[in-house]
């Protein structure tokens, strides 16, 4: 697959990156390194794991990272009751139990055993000790399991990571990937991605909207909206305007779709006559 | 362009791009020039993402390469290669500042000028006494029992518990032949939650704040997760260097770091800056805050009572410790407090480091 198909195919998905985002994808996969995502929330980064998937029609494998995540959840753990009803039944010896058939694959194990994407979500969520599980998994894609041995990948996984810089991470994880900051997107971009979204929006009510949209983003607010935002408040204020409200007072009445916070609202609504022209 | 020539062009890029300061360690190093045979770069600005993708590190690390790469690549003009699509079109999502991450627009030490007032000198303080040192000790002991404890996300062995240890049970079941013989448990055990101190530096608070950065230096040695920011005019970060062991090497290395103390107060813009960071808004999530300031804010107060409001949906409890409350008559009348008081769980006078243990023994209470 060469960079031309794999822009077409995300599009496809509508999914549209820019030149950077593609191309530190595109190296991602041709180079097989991880791939580091770092942006404000809601500008695509989990999405675009998931539309990986469906691209190279790859199954999406994803790890969902909180404070206290181990290593018995992201790698592997032994079946404990399985390992003592089996000692039991056939009083074998100790060594026996440690086999294959009593190993329960977690999300980077599973991902070295079948063609995957393996989506490792908000790294920054877990503490910095669970980087180390990743790094011996990143850095050559293999899982040391000291009773069984090394497990190596059949296929290299495709593997992306997302963080929104809540703390940051250590080298060693770092040197291991690629790394690239998706920004909030261009109108033009916006405006297509919306589109994409919501088909039943017109052009002009598309374009009022995004307009709106990075008139709120340039607002000192607490939280900016990002695309997944901007995406519900077209959905939203478009079922309102299918209801026969005007799209301006559509807009108005959704605008709870895009910000969620109230002390923005009362910023947003203090500058609403700026934003979405009536 | 020879092959010869190219190889020098990517070699002294290269070099300079370490000696501007971003060391991109070999491996990195080696993805690029793996990427540029895999991946034969169509233009500059193709050639400008691939550089970005494998040599840097961080979104703040662009701010070297940047430079580096236009001046080696694009005869100095790439400022809108790093733009995110249509530059030049008005109303694009990032205009420059947006682009950047918000992490890099209040960081660490770099806190926005401030309008009067500021100073930019070095802060100097007198050796810690012994009687001090035996404070100091005092507050080490019962500073940990003071802290509130939140339950821990990680289970581990206990004797009682809600989960039962599958992992300890299978294990003494090999004695016994895969018989088991009684139940073993994990639970989730109780941790401190994280401290945040916010020091006041400015003028009005000359002459506690030496205390209060000895107070610092002690949270930070006695407890599990803490985090330490002084502010007058502008918000510093001051965890590093309250690390060192030493109390008074540590409060000369923040005479370094500190360069606003004694000036002026701008507390409610601080503050705003300091919750305007995600990575800092973590440090004070479900965290016990302690502000130690007397809350006189020179100008708006606005921002001081917005900001006080959010730190206090934020925290776990919000202490604010104020000299000013020592004063058996003080009430909290100045617009700063008034608006302030009805926000934090607790107002209490603190002057020194006398004052400081007694308030941790009530809290430990």
């Amino acid at each position: 697959m060469n960079e031309e198909e794999l822009a077409a195919g995300m599009r496809a998905q509508r999914y549209f990156a820019d030149e950077g985002l593609l191309t530190a994808v595109y190296l991602a996969l041709t180079l097989g390194r991880p791939l580091l995502l770092e942006g404000e929330p809601g500008v695509g980064k989990t999405e675009l794991a998931a539309v990986l998937a469906r691209v190279l029609d790859r199954e999406l494998l994803r790890l969902q990272c909180y404070e206290g995540l181990d290593a018995g959840q992201a790698l592997y753990e032994w079946d404990y009751p399985k390992q003592l009803l089996h000692l039991r039944a056939t009083e074998a010896g100790v060594g026996d139990v440690y086999r294959e058939e009593f190993l329960l694959e977690r999300p980077l194990l599973l991902s070295l055993r079948r063609p995957a994407v393996l989506l490792v979500d908000e790294v920054d969520r877990a503490d910095s000790e669970f980087e180390a599980f990743l790094l011996e998994f990143l850095g050559d894609f293999q899982i040391t399991i000291p009773e069984l041995g090394t497990i190596r990948a059949t296929e290299a996984p495709v593997v992306v990571l997302t963080s929104n810089r809540t703390r940051e991470l250590h080298d060693a994880l770092k040197r291991r990937c690629l790394y690239h900051w998706i920004p909030f997107p261009g109108a033009e971009r916006e405006r297509a991605i919306v589109r994409a979204h919501v088909p039943s929006i017109e052009a002009d009510a598309a374009d009022s909207l995004v307009r709106a949209v990075s008139g709120a983003r340039r607002l000192d607010l607490l939280k900016r909206p990002g695309i997944a935002e901007s995406v519900e408040w077209a959905r939203g204020a478009a079922a309102l305007a299918a209801n026969g409200d005007p799209w301006p007072v559509a807009l108005r009445r959704a605008l709870g779709l895009l910000i969620k916070d109230e002390e923005d609202m009362a910023l947003v609504n203090a500058h609403l006559d700026e934003l979405i022209a009536p | 362009m020879s092959r010869d020539a190219g190889q020098d062009l990517l070699r002294g890029f290269l070099r300079d791009l370490r000696a501007a300061g971003l060391p991109a360690p070999v491996t990195r190093q080696r993805d690029f020039l793996h990427a540029l045979t895999e991946v034969p770069p169509r233009d500059v600005r193709h050639l400008y993402w691939l550089a970005s993708a494998t040599l840097t590190a961080s979104v703040v690390d662009r701010e070297v390469l940047d430079p580096v790469f236009a001046h080696w690549f694009a005869g100095g003009a790439l400022s809108v290669l790093p733009e995110t699509d249509t530059p030049g079109e008005e109303d694009r999502g990032g205009d420059g500042a947006e682009a950047a991450p918000p992490d890099q627009l209040a960081r660490e030490g770099a806190g926005r000028e401030a309008s009067w007032s500021a100073v930019d000198r070095e802060a100097t303080f007198a050796l810690t006494s012994t009687a001090e040192h035996q404070v100091l000790a005092r507050l080490r002991r019962d500073l940990p029992g003071a802290v509130p404890t939140i339950r821990s996300r990680r289970r581990t062995p206990a004797r009682r518990g809600d989960r039962i240890d599958v992992r300890r049970v299978h294990r003494d079941a090999w004695r016994t032949g895969g018989e088991v013989l009684r139940p073993r448990w994990r639970a989730r055990p109780q941790r401190q939650r994280p401290v945040l101190v916010l020091i006041d530096v400015s003028g009005s608070m000359k002459q506690h704040s030496r205390d209060h950065l000895r107070f610092a230096h002690t949270v930070v040695a006695a407890c599990d997760r803490a985090e330490v920011f002084t502010f007058g005019t502008r918000l510093t970060h001051v965890t590093p260097e309250l690390r060192r062991r030493d109390i008074d090497g540590a409060l000369s290395a923040l005479a370094d770091v500190v360069r606003d103390a004694d000036g002026g107060t701008r507390i409610g813009p601080s503050l705003r800056d300091f919750l305007g960071n995600a990575r800092h808004l973590r440090m004070a999530r479900g965290a016990l805050v302690l502000v130690l300031s007397d809350g006189l804010e020179r100008g708006d107060c606005v921002p001081l009572t917005k900001a006080v409001r959010r730190l206090s949906l934020l925290a776990h409890r919000l202490l604010w410790w104020s000299p000013l409350a020592c004063d058996p008559g003080y009430r909290p009348v100045t617009r700063g407090m008034a608006a302030i008081v009805g926000h934090v769980d607790d107002l209490a006078g603190v002057r020194d480091l006398h004052t400081a243990w007694q308030q941790v023994k009530k809290e430990a209470l």
